[in-house]
């Protein structure tokens, strides 16, 4: 298990990286149907706006984020997150934590 | 714009509804609205001109495939089969004559060309093998698909293999194929929407047409008022040298192309002046620049003067400037301006020029390629007006020589062009694409004529459109375009006098002009009310009845024939 001050800094990270995604997936999308870049900002579900193929464009910025800042790549789209009670992808709050979980398990 | 927003229609074979996301959410011009036809039903909407994707009359299509999807043999190509060479020509023909036949849909149609599709872009040292490599044959494809389309001013191929490069490794994505049907990373899209509007920008004549350009640290290394001439970094050995020549270059290259240059810049104009004639490896010379404002004044008012100077209004204008100050300062006074970042390191001039999408005719004229000349021209004449102690004598000393021609085939392309820039001295602002403007010239009551105008200083080149459709005893006058170039040289009267002079041989009654406003063309207004035309109550209608012969001024010379 990683200590806080470890955990900490993993998750600004990868939230870091989320908010690089939506930069991405912004810049398809007019101002005022843009993302804020905050935790409890929801993407999917009745308050989030992305559609199926908003979700694909996210999800596919987000794993280059990955690749390029942890030199690992990750299916964040597979039968696991699909199949979880919670949706990882009701906010971006949601998504970190499931990432950093993900990356947990490859011992990162 | 002819409308605040364009409407288009993307065809593709695959998923292109990022790309109408990129073209919506831009904030460049124009605003861009357009339906993305699913992708099944793309290519038979491109046969079918009942489809109801082509409703509403939108204005441009981007028809955007992959060579596996609509030409047979190319999948043979990828397959490693051999080919007939000439069959895959020949398919690339036919694809061709369907893209032309879209013109009779919508005003434009943009193709990105063929890339190699996601899984096949590496074959090494066979790739660019005749009759076996993927990467030849699709340099082969997309260079007949050009031939095939030159044909056609309404259809535009777009370089999607530039958008690729310049995307770099994020230009192709499985994840995005697989899970989207989208064969090309997002950015590709971006740049994909930013050349799309470029491209609108250009065929709806919103080209920029001047760059105003500073010298110290600009053109040139160094402050020329402090280190003379000689000593400013510029060519020679040395690498901001080397990359000040270049810049020179690249911009003297879009002279070529009908960009004007202007200078503004803070120095002494003598000490500038003679940089400019004397420095050896100076690639910009003073008869390269329509005009300059070379004093201590505030930057913005020397680009309002220079840029009225040269007849052009404000939104024609990009200025570029090394010094963030002066910058800003110019954006802010001058919003119409576009004021481009421009990059601190010198080595990136050149670039960052190249990057700004805001010079892009569909074509090049030669009217285009002598624009600097004609607008030397014109200062020269301007010197001899402020000699001449009349108007009418200085109109007499340019011995203003007129040639009037039907509009034909030759003389189309500029015409078009003419029609489709020109503000000030145009009757009503029509706008349309040179097939349109045929066709209506073609018809039986309408005549179409074009004007070119030289005089003692050079040749300006067709710069006057005159149309009449004629309707029982009466020649309404349907364009009446002038260059503000000519304006003021007697050339309108010697255009009327001419349009009269037919009219009367064909036996009409009367010609009238009706003046249909817009935000700029008022001086045309002002004319036609002096012109010796009687108004009618609205004071936008004008009359001539024609057993009176309308004078032809006395300083110009008509030639050419009205048949």
């Amino acid at each position: 298990m990683k200590d806080q001050g470890e955990r900490m800094t993993a998750n600004d990270r990868i939230l870091k990286l989320i908010f690089k995604g939506i930069d991405s997936i912004n810049a398809m999308r007019p101002k005022e149907a843009r993302f804020a870049k905050q935790p409890d900002v929801a993407l999917m579900g009745e308050s989030g706006g992305l559609d199926s193929l908003g979700m694909v464009n996210l999800i596919v910025a987000i794993e280059q984020q990955i690749e390029e800042q942890f030199h690992v790549s990750l299916d964040l789209a597979d039968d696991e997150a699909m199949s979880m009670r919670d949706n990882p992808f009701a906010t971006v709050g949601s998504l970190a934590n499931y990432i950093a979980h993900l990356l947990e398990r490859k011992g990162l | 714009m002819s409308s605040p927003t364009c409407r288009g229609v993307i065809l593709s074979d695959f998923n292109a509804a990022n790309l109408a996301d990129c073209l919506k959410s831009s904030d460049d011009l124009p605003v861009v609205e357009s339906t993305v036809v699913p992708f099944g039903e793309a290519i038979p909407a491109m046969f079918q001109r009942n489809s109801e994707f082509w409703r509403g009359e939108p204005e441009f299509a981007v028809i955007w495939t992959q060579p596996q999807s609509v030409v047979d043999v190319f999948r043979d190509v990828l397959r490693y089969q051999s080919i007939s060479l000439d069959r895959l020509l020949a398919q690339v023909d036919e694809y061709a004559a369907l893209l032309v036949n879209l013109t009779d849909r919508v005003r434009f149609v943009l193709v990105p060309t063929w890339v190699a599709p996601t899984s096949y872009r590496d074959f090494g040292l066979l790739d660019l093998k005749p009759g076996i490599g993927i990467a030849n044959t699709l340099m082969r494809m997309n260079m007949r698909l050009s031939e095939n389309l030159e044909r056609s001013a309404h259809v535009h191929l777009l370089n999607a293999q530039r958008w690729i490069e310049s995307v770099g490794n994020r230009a192709f994505n499985p994840k995005l194929w697989y899970m989207g049907k989208i064969p090309f990373g997002n950015e590709v899209f971006l740049e994909a929407a930013r050349e799309i509007k470029a491209a609108l920008r250009g065929l709806y004549g919103h080209s920029r047409k001047l760059i105003i350009v500073d010298l110290d640290d600009t053109l040139w290394g160094g402050i020329v008022g402090d280190i003379g001439w000689e000593n400013l970094t510029l060519g020679g050995h040395h690498y901001l040298g080397e990359a000040y020549v270049d810049f020179q270059r690249a911009l003297k290259i879009l002279t070529h192309r009908g960009v004007l240059l202007g200078i503004v810049s803070k120095n002494e104009e003598a000490t500038a002046l003679e940089a400019i004639r004397r420095h050896p490896e100076m690639v910009l010379r003073p008869d390269d620049f329509a005009g300059w404002r070379i004093n201590w004044q505030d930057k913005a008012e020397n680009v309002v003067e220079l840029t009225r100077s040269l007849n052009l209004g404000l939104q024609a204008v990009v200025f570029i400037d090394d010094s963030p100050m002066e910058r800003a300062r110019v954006r802010e006074a001058l919003p119409e301006v576009l004021v481009p970042e421009w990059p601190d390191d010198k080595c990136l001039f050149e670039s960052a020029l190249h990057s700004l999408l805001c010079f892009n005719p569909p074509a090049i004229t030669e009217e285009d390629r002598r624009r600097t000349e004609m607008y030397r021209s014109e200062q020269q004449r301007e010197g001899l007006k402020r000699q001449m102690v009349s108007l009418d004598e200085w109109l007499k000393s340019l011995e203003v020589r007129v040639t009037v021609e039907p509009l034909n085939e030759t003389n189309l392309q500029r015409t078009v062009q003419l029609l489709n820039k020109t503000n000030q001295m145009n009757l009503t602002t029509r706008r349309m694409a040179d097939a349109e403007l045929l066709k209506w010239a073609r018809a039986p009551n309408h005549r179409l004529w074009v004007f070119r105008v030289s005089d003692k200083f050079g040749d300006s080149g067709i710069t006057g459109i005159a149309s009449l459709e004629v309707q029982g005893g009466t020649g309404t006058i349907v364009d009446f375009v002038l260059s503000c170039r000519v304006m003021g040289r007697n050339v309108e009267e010697a255009m009327i006098h001419s349009i009269t002079k037919h009219a009367c041989s064909i036996g009409l009654e009367n010609v009238s002009a009706q003046f249909i406003p817009t935000g700029k063309n008022k001086p045309c207004l002002e004319f036609w009310r002096r012109s010796g035309f009687k108004p009618d109550q609205s004071e936008e209608r004008f009359w001539w009845w024609l057993d009176a012969a309308y004078p032809r001024p006395d300083s110009v010379a008509i030639e050419g024939s009205l048949d």
